[in-house]
């Protein structure tokens, strides 16, 4: 069997999953806290996408003048009507802005790997995060519609045998949501890092090419998926009936 | 769980860190009220102003044309009533002038029989004064001629009795 530990470590590298950032670790509360490099590309995210939001929402005309309202009304547009198309008008209100908002999130989240910097979705952390919203929304809106005896119900149906399937569906849901997302986006990483570091120094043109496949056309159908996923369970959840 | 490398270390790969899951959900929240504070609620706000002004626009145009139809409609009205009115103006002046036609017409037809009828007597009278000058003309001749082929003078009754005679036997042929 062939040892691949001095090859590896001829190159004097070792090969890692981290970015270039550092994560942070502070005490607070009496607790030491960690903030890792995920949530630090997070806030750079943020950052742009709070400048980017105030660009395109600020100075608004009810004639358009100039693109950056066409593509504010493009954007806000497309997330209204895919909400309205998938849940129907009446969760247009309160759907619309956490899903463009997830969107937008997700998809600069996963252009940060472009960049050189950890994606934040390669962080099963960070894809449980919103698997927890997505399951609390769930719940949210199985007892609204349905009322709390309603929601113990639904547990109970079609048969009563169907009892631990039920529950497991409840939890399995936004688990697989999380995983997907996580695992695509980790594989990409994965497999762009061992490309790059097996390459060497004649690392040119193909982990670029690997890199657009995992980190823009993944992740813009992994985050178009999870936003679609996230409004079916909610409109499943729906009980209320029409 | 990891991936064991050749230097005996492990990448994390799947790790939950409760303190990453805690940022991530504040970061998401953030990011829900930036997006819709600065970009959705004023879009939307647009968006209904805007589909607003033109419901407004439709209406405003709708009752313009309306109004537009309401008023032609009654100048179509008015045209009609006054080209009746011209109509009627129209054979009341030409029945005037049919009666005025008419009356001049009567009128001259009695003025010339009124001419005639006086032309007629003046004639009758010139010719009354006529036989009555012949009469005496012819008087006077028969007397004249009646004493020059008698030679005789008779009763100047005698002579008129004769002469009336005379006459009334010329008047009867």
């Amino acid at each position: 069997m062939i040892d691949m530990a001095p090859v590896l470590m001829a190159e004097e590298k070792t090969f890692t999953v981290d970015g270039p950032l550092k994560s942070i670790v502070f005490e607070l509360f009496g607790k030491e806290w960690v903030i890792a490099e995920t949530v630090i590309t997070q806030w750079i995210v943020m950052l742009v996408l709070a400048v980017l939001f105030f660009v395109l929402g600020r100075n608004l005309k009810l004639r358009p003048e100039g693109k950056r309202q066409v593509i504010a009304e493009w954007i806000v547009g497309f997330f209204t009507g895919y909400v309205d198309d998938s849940m129907g008008a009446k969760y247009r209100k309160r759907f619309a802005p956490y899903i463009g908002a997830l969107f937008c999130f997700i998809i600069l989240s996963c252009l940060m790997g472009l960049f050189g910097l950890k994606n934040p979705t390669s962080d099963v952390s960070v894809t449980a995060s919103w698997a927890i919203i997505t399951f609390v929304l769930v719940l949210y809106t199985k007892i609204k519609t349905g009322g709390v005896k309603g929601y113990l119900r639904s547990f109970i149906e079609p048969m009563p045998f169907m009892l631990p399937f039920n529950i497991i569906g409840d939890f399995a849901n936004p688990i697989a949501q999380a995983l997907r997302l996580f695992g695509n986006n980790v594989s990409g990483m994965v497999i762009g890092g061992l490309v790059y570091f097996a390459l060497g120094s004649f690392a040119i043109l193909v982990p670029a090419v690997l890199s657009l496949y995992f980190d823009l056309f993944s992740a813009v159908i992994q985050s178009y998926i999870f936003i679609t996923l996230t409004m079916s369970y909610v409109a499943m959840a729906d009980m209320s009936e029409e | 769980m990891g991936v064991t490398l050749a230097a005996g270390e492990t990448l994390q790969l799947v790790n939950i860190n409760p303190d990453t899951i805690i940022f991530t959900l504040i970061n998401t929240l953030i990011i829900f009220l930036l997006y819709f504070f600065f970009l959705h609620k004023p879009v939307m706000k647009i968006l209904d102003e805007r589909k607003e002004k033109i419901a407004n626009e439709m209406k405003a145009a709708e009752d313009a044309q309306a109004e537009a139809e309401a008023t032609k409609a009654e100048y179509a009205a008015k045209l009609k009533e006054s080209k009746e009115e011209a109509a009627q103006i129209v054979s009341a002046a030409v029945k005037r002038a049919g009666e005025r036609e008419n009356q001049i017409l009567a009128e001259a037809q009695q003025e010339a029989a009124a001419l005639k009828k006086k032309a007629e007597e003046s004639i009758e009278l010139e010719k009354k004064k006529a036989i009555n000058e012949i009469k005496d003309q012819i008087s006077d001749i028969v007397i004249m001629a009646s004493e020059k082929v008698c030679e005789k003078e008779i009763s100047k009754a005698d002579n008129e009795a004769l002469i009336d005679r005379f006459i009334a036997e010329v008047g009867k042929e």
